[in-house]
C-alpha cells in the first residue's frame, strides 16, 4: 500500500510539494518553474484568471499530465505520476467541474464504480455504511440511494467529494466547486470543507473570480498570473482588492457604474411565451416582457428554471408552445434562426464550447459564424477571404483576444479568449436586440469586468439587452429592470432600483413580492 | 519498449508539417506492401517480382492501364460521393445503391428514346449522352435525397437507411435486367440491353471522358468546401451540428443537399462504368461486382480524410492495384481473391498508420523512471 507516504502525518507537516513545475506548450509556457505546498489539515486557494496556468498545474499534480521540469513530493518522497491512478493511490483526489457521474445509477453505485475493492471483498452494503458514516463526519447531505440524475448540482458534487474521499484521498483538489452551486449549496459546502481541513485532509479548492469565496474559507492563498506564482500568503493577510489586484496585475473596478440611456422606443415584446424543455415538459409558461432600446433587462435565477428555454426560443433554436415574440413590432414567433440574425438578434449562447464556437474550426472560421449569410461579405456564395480575414483581425485586436495566429483553432483559447471571441462575432454585428446567456459563468476577474463593460457599451449604443444570468451581483449592478425567474415563470418585474439583493433573492426561490410562498 | 537506457514514447502531436503528413501515406503504403510480401513467399513466389509485375501491369501495360483507369475514374467519383456528407458530418455507404440508380437513369433515356427497338442508329448522341448524365445524377441524387431526408427530418440514422437502400437497389437493377424487366437484353442472358453504338461514350485518346467529370468533382469540392459559403456551411455542421444551427444553418437542409449531391455523383460512377467502358454498354450481369467495388470510395475518403484532391492519388492507387491483384493472381496461378486482400491489408494499414497524424514516437531517457512510484512501491 502507498499510503505509507501519507502515514502518521500531523496538522501542519507538508503533504504535497510541487518545486520548479515546468510545462510549456507551444507558444506559451502555462506553468513557469512554480513552487506549491499543500499541508495537512489546510485549505489552500489557488487563484488566477483563466489561462493562468492552475489547470495545467493540478493536471500534473492528478498526474494528467507530465511536466517538463520539476519534481513533487509526496511526504518527502520524490514521486513520479504516470497517470491519475498512479495519483489516486498516493492519496490525491481530484473533483472536475463537469460531473463525471453515471446518471441512470444511484449515488452509492457510483461511489464504489471503479473502487479498487468493488466485486472483490467491497460488498454494497459495508460500503453503504462508510460512506454513510462520512458523509455524516463532514456534514454531506446526499440520499446515497437516490439516482443521480434526481439529485441537485449540490448533492452530485457531494456524491463526487464522497467518492474521491472513500477511494482514500487525503488531498483533495476542488476543481471551481462553487461555479455551480446556489448560494445555500455554497455555504453547506463551504462547512464540510472546513470540516474535512478539520480533519487534516488538506483541500485546494481552486477558484477563478469568487474572491469573497476564498477569503471566506482558505487559510492560505497562491495566486497565479501567466504561469507563474505572483503571491503566496496567509488568507487573513489579503484582501478582495489586493487578491484581484495581484490576479489581473492592475486595480480592478468591482461595480460598474450603471449609465442611464435616455429610454428608446420597444425591441423585443414577448407576450405569454411558453417553451417545452427537451425532456417535453413545459419548462417556460406564461412569460411577459418586454425590452427597450438603451436597455438591460435581467433575468435573475438558479439555472434550470427555464432560462436556457427562453434563451433558445428567443434565438429561433426552440419552438414556441404558445405566444408571441416580436421584434420591432414584426412577429418573429415562427422565424428562422437565420432570418433573426438577419434582422439584428445577436444570441451570446451559455455554452460557448459546444454551441457559441466550433473547436476545429480556426478563428476566422468562427468569426465567419456570422458572416457566411452576409452578402458584403460574398459574392454570388464565393466567400471573400480577404475581407473575412481583416475584419476578423480588426475585432480580435478590438476586442482583445489573445492568441498567436488568426489561424489557431477556438479549441485552444482559453475561457475567457473564447468567450471574447463570440462577443467580437456578435457585437460586431451592431444587434438591435442582444441575448447574454450566462455570459460571465466560469469567467476571471479580468475578463468578467470586459464582458460587463461591452455589454454596457451595447446598451450606450441603443441595442435593447436581455441578460440572463445566475450571478445575482450581475444582474442587480447592470440591469435597468430585474425580473426573476422560478420554474419557468417571471416573479415580478423590478426596476433597478427597488431590486435589492434581499426582495430578488426571494423572488428567485419561489417568493412572490409579498413575500408569500406562490 | 526499453533499449540501452531509453524508452520508447508515444507523444501527442501539435502540429503536423506538409512533409511529415505526405510522408506517412507514403510509408503506410511500404509498410502494407512488406507486409503482403508474406502471402507471396508462403505461395513461393519472389514478392519484388510479383510487385513488379502488379505495377507493371497496372500502370505500363497497355492491356491493364484502361482498366486501371476506368476503375479509377469509377472509384474517385465514389470517393468523392462519400467526401460530400462527410465533410457534413454524414456517413454515406450507399454509394453502391446511388450508383445503380443512376445506371438505371442513364439507360431509361434510350430506352426512351427507342434505342432498345432500333439498331440501326436515329439517335442524336450530343443530346442523348448530356441526356443520359443527368438523368444518372438525377437517378443516383434521388436515392439519395431518400436517406438525407430522414436523416434531417426525422433523424434517422443514414449509416442504415443507405445500406438498407443498397439492397433496395441491387434488387431494383436486377428487376429491370433479368426475364421480363425493361432494360433486359432481347437476348435474355441476365443482362441490360446494349447501347446503340452511337452513344458510345466519347473517348479522349483511348480514355471515356468521365475522366474529366471525375477530375472536375474533385477539384470543384475542394474549391467549394474551401472557398464557398455552402462548403463553409456544410463544414460547420460536420464538426459541429450544434453550433452550425446555432450559427443559423439548417440541419434540416444541409443533410438533405450532401446527400442529394453525393447521390448525384455516384450516379455518374454507375453511368461511366456501364456506358462508357469499351465492350461493356450494358449493364452486365455482374453489376454487383461493381457495387462492391463502390465500397472502396469509403476508403479512399477515409484515407485521404476528406480532401478530394487527395483522393485523386488515393483512388489511382486502389484502381491499380485491383487491376495488378487480379492479373497476377491468374498469370502466377495463385488462389482466388488476391486482389482484395492486397487492398484489404493496404487499407488497414493506411487507417493504422493515421495515429501518426496525432501521434510521434519518441526516446526519451529512461533515468528519470527511477522515480516512478512503482519503483517506490518495493521501497517499505
Amino acid at each position: 500500500m502507498q499510503e505509507g507516504l501519507l502515514e502518521g502525518i500531523k496538522r501542519g507537516d507538508t503533504v504535497l510539494e510541487a518545486r520548479g513545475i515546468t510545462k510549456r506548450f507551444p507558444g506559451v509556457v502555462a506553468n513557469d518553474h512554480i513552487n506549491f505546498e499543500i499541508k495537512a489539515g489546510e485549505i489552500h486557494a489557488l487563484l488566477g484568471e483563466n489561462g493562468a496556468g492552475k489547470t495545467t498545474l493540478m493536471s500534473i499534480l492528478f498526474g494528467l499530465w507530465q511536466p517538463d521540469e520539476g519534481e513533487i513530493y509526496i511526504g518527502g518522497k520524490r514521486v513520479k505520476f504516470r497517470s491519475p491512478e498512479d495519483a489516486i493511490e498516493l492519496g490525491i483526489g481530484m473533483v472536475h467541474q463537469n460531473r463525471k457521474l453515471v446518471s441512470a445509477h444511484t449515488v452509492i453505485e457510483n461511489i464504489i464504480l471503479g473502487h479498487p475493492k468493488a466485486g472483490k471483498i467491497l460488498n454494497l452494503k459495508r460500503a453503504e455504511d462508510e460512506v454513510k458514516e462520512l458523509a455524516e463526519r463532514y456534514g454531506f447531505a446526499v440520499d446515497l440511494r437516490a439516482k443521480v440524475w434526481q439529485l441537485a448540482e449540490g448533492e452530485k458534487q457531494a456524491a463526487e467529494i464522497l467518492k474521491t474521499l472513500y477511494r482514500g484521498a487525503k488531498v483533495l483538489i476542488l476543481d471551481e466547486p462553487t461555479s455551480a452551486l446556489t448560494p445555500s449549496e455554497t455555504d453547506r459546502l463551504l462547512a464540510s470543507v472546513k470540516a474535512m481541513a478539520n480533519d487534516e485532509l488538506a483541500v485546494v479548492p481552486f477558484i477563478t473570480h469568487k474572491l469573497p469565496v476564498v477569503l471566506a474559507i482558505s487559510d492560505r492563498v497562491t495566486v497565479l498570473r501567466r504561469g507563474q506564482v505572483v503571491a503566496s500568503l496567509e488568507t487573513k493577510l489579503a484582501t478582495e482588492k489586493s487578491l484581484a489586484r495581484e490576479m489581473v496585475g492592475r486595480d480592478v473596478l468591482f461595480n460598474i457604474e450603471r449609465t442611464k440611456v435616455e429610454k428608446g422606443k420597444p425591441i423585443l415584446q414577448v407576450e405569454n411565451l411558453s417553451a417545452a424543455s427537451d425532456k417535453g415538459f413545459l419548462a417556460l409558461s406564461g412569460a411577459s416582457f418586454s425590452v427597450c432600446e438603451g436597455e438591460i433587462f435581467g433575468i435573475a435565477g438558479i439555472s434550470g428554471n427555464g432560462q436556457r428555454e427562453l434563451a433558445e426560443v428567443l434565438a429561433g433554436l426552440r419552438k414556441a408552445e404558445g405566444g408571441r415574440v416580436m421584434i420591432e413590432g414584426k412577429d418573429i414567433t415562427h422565424a428562422s434562426t437565420l432570418e433573426r440574425w438577419q434582422m439584428g438578434v445577436g444570441y451570446i449562447p451559455s455554452d460557448r464550447v459546444e454551441v457559441g464556437s466550433i473547436g476545429d474550426f480556426s478563428l476566422v472560421e468562427n468569426i465567419m459564424m456570422n458572416l457566411y449569410y452576409d452578402a458584403s461579405f460574398s459574392r454570388q456564395g464565393i466567400l471573400d477571404d480577404a475581407k473575412i480575414r481583416k475584419h476578423t483581425a480588426e475585432i480580435i485586436a478590438e476586442y482583445d483576444v489573445a492568441t498567436p495566429s488568426l489561424d489557431t483553432t477556438a479549441k485552444s483559447l482559453s475561457g475567457g479568449n473564447l468567450q471574447r471571441l463570440i462577443l467580437a462575432r456578435v457585437l460586431s454585428r451592431k444587434p438591435r436586440l442582444l441575448i447574454a446567456h450566462l455570459p460571465t459563468q466560469g469567467l476571471d476577474v479580468g475578463a468578467t469586468e470586459f464582458v460587463q463593460n461591452k455589454l454596457m457599451e451595447a446598451k450606450k449604443d441603443k441595442a435593447a439587452v436581455l441578460l440572463i444570468s445566475e450571478d445575482l451581483d450581475e444582474v442587480l449592478s447592470l440591469s435597468d429592470w430585474v425580473a426573476p425567474i422560478y420554474e419557468g415563470k417571471l416573479m415580478g418585474i423590478l426596476s433597478g432600483e427597488a431590486a435589492k439583493r434581499e426582495n430578488v433573492g426571494a423572488m428567485m426561490a419561489g417568493l412572490s413580492l409579498e413575500g408569500q410562498e406562490l | 519498449m526499453r533499449s540501452g537506457g531509453y524508452t520508447l514514447k508515444l507523444e501527442k502531436r501539435l502540429r503536423i508539417s506538409g512533409w511529415e503528413a505526405a510522408l506517412i501515406p507514403i510509408l503506410a503504403i511500404l509498410f502494407a506492401l512488406a507486409l503482403f510480401s508474406s502471402v507471396f513467399i508462403l505461395a513461393g513466389i519472389n514478392p519484388l517480382m510479383a510487385y513488379q509485375q502488379i505495377f507493371a501491369y497496372a500502370f505500363a501495360n497497355p492491356n491493364g492501364l484502361p482498366l486501371t483507369i476506368y476503375r479509377f475514374i469509377f472509384l474517385l467519383l465514389c470517393t468523392c460521393a462519400f467526401i460530400i456528407p462527410f465533410r457534413a458530418g454524414l456517413w454515406n455507404i450507399g454509394m453502391t445503391g446511388q450508383l445503380y440508380a443512376g445506371a438505371l437513369g442513364a439507360f431509361a433515356i434510350p430506352l426512351a428514346f427507342g434505342a432498345k427497338e432500333s439498331s440501326v442508329s436515329h439517335l442524336a448522341p450530343e443530346i442523348l449522352i448530356p441526356l443520359m448524365l443527368i438523368a444518372a445524377a438525377v437517378g443516383g441524387g434521388a436515392m439519395g435525397a431518400i436517406a438525407g431526408f430522414l436523416k434531417g427530418k426525422l433523424d434517422v440514422n443514414e449509416i442504415v437507411v443507405t445500406m438498407m437502400l443498397n439492397s433496395i437497389g441491387f434488387w431494383l437493377v436486377s428487376f429491370m435486367i433479368k426475364e421480363g424487366g425493361p432494360l433486359m437484353s432481347p437476348g435474355g442472358e441476365g443482362q441490360g440491353f446494349k447501347l446503340p453504338p452511337s452513344l458510345y461514350a466519347p473517348q479522349i485518346v483511348n480514355v471515356p471522358f468521365t475522366i474529366l467529370f471525375a477530375l472536375g468533382i474533385a477539384a470543384l469540392l475542394y474549391w467549394m468546401f474551401a472557398k464557398s459559403s455552402i462548403g463553409y456551411q456544410i463544414r460547420a455542421h460536420g464538426s459541429s451540428p450544434a453550433a452550425a444551427r446555432y450559427a443559423g444553418i439548417s440541419t434540416v437542409k444541409i443533410p438533405l443537399l450532401v446527400f442529394i449531391m453525393g447521390g448525384a455523383v455516384a450516379g455518374l460512377a454507375g453511368y461511366h462504368y456501364f456506358a462508357t467502358v469499351p465492350g461493356l454498354y450494358r449493364i452486365s450481369s455482374d453489376y454487383g461486382y461493381f457495387g462492391d467495388l463502390a465500397f472502396y470510395g469509403i476508403i479512399c475518403g477515409l484515407i485521404s480524410l476528406g480532401d478530394a484532391l487527395a483522393a485523386i492519388p488515393v483512388a489511382l492507387l486502389f484502381g491499380g492495384l485491383s487491376v495488378g491483384g487480379r492479373y497476377i493472381q491468374g498469370k502466377l496461378h495463385m488462389g482466388f481473391g488476391v486482389d482484395y486482400a492486397l487492398l484489404g491489408v493496404l487499407m488497414i494499414t493506411l487507417v493504422a498508420f493515421q495515429f501518426f497524424y496525432r501521434y510521434k514516437i519518441v526516446w526519451v531517457k529512461t533515468e528519470e523512471e527511477k522515480f516512478d512510484v512503482r519503483v517506490h512501491r518495493q521501497v517499505p
